[in-house]
């Protein structure tokens, strides 16, 4: 087939659901955006049993401690943090009180070889949040709830989310949130949580999650949304800066980096950065924000003496 | 408030030791746990109720189902809604009282919705009519001790996103620029890692003379395990972990040296 075929057979098939789909938007249609929270609401239906009987433990060393665990609210409105399964990772969780147990995604598992055993089951090696301790031999469930298939597809939270940490590790902590803050504090309790138990074989899921999911995938597709790509970082002029007499002035040289190879004195004062004229470090800053490594970055700079000129510095990599 | 804020601030500095304002005291809501362990609280919507509802930290706003909102007067009696399809007739509204344990909370934004989920708890469980998420514990700092079965609010100055523009933005333009991360500071080193390296950390590639991490001992070739406390295992993670450090403040580098791991207190500088 030529491009050309193939474009035409793509439009047909989408182009028009997608045009019915934007027209929905302005005609303010209040079913997919509610459909969309609806899903991104983290209550997975599991009917699943929870952890069996925890065999008697050694006093843990940990009860009394506080850890700060970092965290960051994603786009979807989740609490994330990071966590390592058997040492590897780390994997983006959700924090959710209202999952009863740990769930982790399949890809996750099938990366780090962890196989479903009875009930969707696994016995993990260890797991650990971020900032705080590692759980040996802790059970968690693989699976990958509708629920995160659709955040995922859709790219929703910003970064791709691997599981759900639920109940049966967060009960074990006094847990303080403060969304103003970037970390949470986790006070480990002496407490052995009960056990959560199924709600039983009587009440059937009848698929409603699993269909939502469906549809917000198809939706992905169709609005040519994508996965959450990993972040850039801004490259390395090498200079620290001061600010003083209404300027800003380079305070030192970084031994070997770009600026250094690029002429900069320390003294030099800054007038303009990309042709835009600066007189606080956060105008520099801001102006140079999204500058990537290997940009080249004119900087017009005043010297003792009145011999001021315009240097160009490539930026590097480093921080 | 502003004259609240002044008192609370005098009332420190003549009563050193008093560390919470009155205003701050912290509010308590008891809550009970259904056997599948979800935390249910008991809610007063403008004053009707109580309605058992589920507490749910990833919830990103709140739901009540169609019954309660017209219950309560979230929704008009005889409102006409838009098809949910699945989760029935859809709208978002605020809740004008919230009220549960000591908390009393105004203006809370909710969906009002028959979620699938909380549908299958309410006829297993017992009556579950619906969700409270970050659209009221947001506005809060909030502890959560299940061996209590307590949390406690007090009041922050984080406001809540809103969901449905949230939504609705990244609907209508799928495809937000790529992000570029940025150290708030400056730590004068460079980190790299292999494609194939899976083990934890990144290596130290070079450390720039003169710079804050020289003057706190790192060195090239350190395996750089965590930086502020959070994990540093990508390239990407070292500036993620960065950008929350600001010029001024020292943060702590824990690398594998020989071996060993080695704690150093970094300074970080004003620059880039």
């Amino acid at each position: 087939m030529t491009p050309t075929v193939l474009m035409a057979v793509g439009f047909s098939m989408y182009a028009k659901p997608l045009i019915t789909w934007r027209s929905k938007i302005t005609e303010n249609t209040m079913r997919w955006p509610h459909l969309l929270i609806g899903l991104m609401v983290a209550l997975p239906a599991t009917t699943m049993g929870g952890q069996d009987k925890a065999p008697a433990q050694p006093k843990d060393k940990d009860i009394g401690k506080s850890f700060a665990i970092p965290f960051r609210l994603t786009e979807s409105g989740h609490i994330m943090v990071r966590a390592k399964i058997n040492g590897k990772g780390p994997y983006n969780f959700i924090v959710d009180t209202g999952a009863p147990l740990i769930f982790v995604s399949k890809e996750v598992a099938e990366k780090l070889g962890i196989k479903a055993e009875a009930k969707g089951m696994n016995t993990l090696e260890s797991f650990q949040v971020e900032g705080g301790p590692a759980h040996p031999k802790f059970k968690c469930i693989i699976d990958t709830p509708p629920q995160l298939e659709g955040i995922n597809a859709l790219g929703l939270a910003g970064a791709e989310i691997n599981g759900i940490i639920g109940y049966t590790l967060l009960a074990h902590y006094k847990m303080e949130i403060d969304l103003t803050k970037d970390r949470m504090t986790w006070t480990k309790l002496d407490f052995k949580p009960p056990v959560p138990v199924a709600i039983g074989d009587k009440v059937k899921d009848g698929g409603e999650l699993d269909a939502m999911g469906k549809m917000v995938k198809q939706l992905a597709a169709l609005i040519g949304s994508k996965a959450a790509q990993p972040p850039a970082f801004r490259g390395f002029f090498g200079i620290q800066l001061e600010e003083k007499d209404k300027g800003v002035f380079v305070k030192e040289v970084l031994e070997k980096g770009p600026a250094a190879k690029a002429g900069v004195l320390k003294g030099d004062r800054i007038l303009t950065v990309d042709g835009k004229k600066v007189a606080t470090v956060v105008q520099v800053s801001e102006i140079l924000a999204k500058t990537t490594p290997g940009t080249n970055v004119v900087f017009a700079v005043g010297r003792e003496g009145g011999n001021g000129k315009e240097i160009i510095i490539t930026a590097g990599e480093g921080l | 408030m502003k004259r609240q804020m002044t008192f609370a601030i005098a009332a420190l500095f003549l009563f050193a030791g008093w560390s919470l304002a009155e205003d701050d005291k912290p509010f308590k809501v008891p809550f009970e746990t259904l056997k599948t362990q979800h935390i249910v609280i008991m809610v007063k919507l403008n004053g009707k109720g109580p309605y058992r509802l589920i507490f749910d930290t990833g919830a990103p706003t709140s739901i009540i189902n169609n019954k309660i909102a017209k219950d309560s007067g979230v929704i008009a009696k005889d409102a006409k809604l838009a098809n949910g399809g699945l989760l029935g007739p859809v709208a978002t509204n605020a809740i004008k009282t919230l009220e549960v344990g000591e908390l009393k909370a105004t203006n809370i934004s909710t969906i009002v919705a028959d979620h699938p989920t909380v549908t299958l708890m309410d006829k297993a469980l017992g009556p579950v009519e619906g969700i409270i998420g970050l659209s009221l514990f947001g506005k809060y700092k909030m502890t959560i001790d299940y061996q209590a079965k307590e949390m406690t609010f007090v009041p922050s100055d984080f406001t809540p996103p809103d969901m449905m523009k949230s939504v609705m933005a990244m609907l209508t333009n799928p495809s937000p620029a790529k992000k570029v991360v940025a150290p708030a500071g400056q730590w004068g080193f460079s980190v790299t890692k292999d494609a194939k390296d899976t083990d934890a950390g990144v290596s130290v590639k070079e450390v720039f003379a003169g710079g804050a991490a020289a003057a706190a001992g790192l060195k090239a070739g350190d395996r750089l395990l965590t930086l502020d406390g959070r994990w540093t295992d990508t390239v990407a993670d070292c500036y993620q972990a960065a950008s929350a450090v600001r010029p001024g403040m020292t943060a702590r580098l824990v690398v594998l040296r020989e071996g060993k791991e080695v704690e150093l207190t970094v300074k970080v500088a004003t620059g880039l």
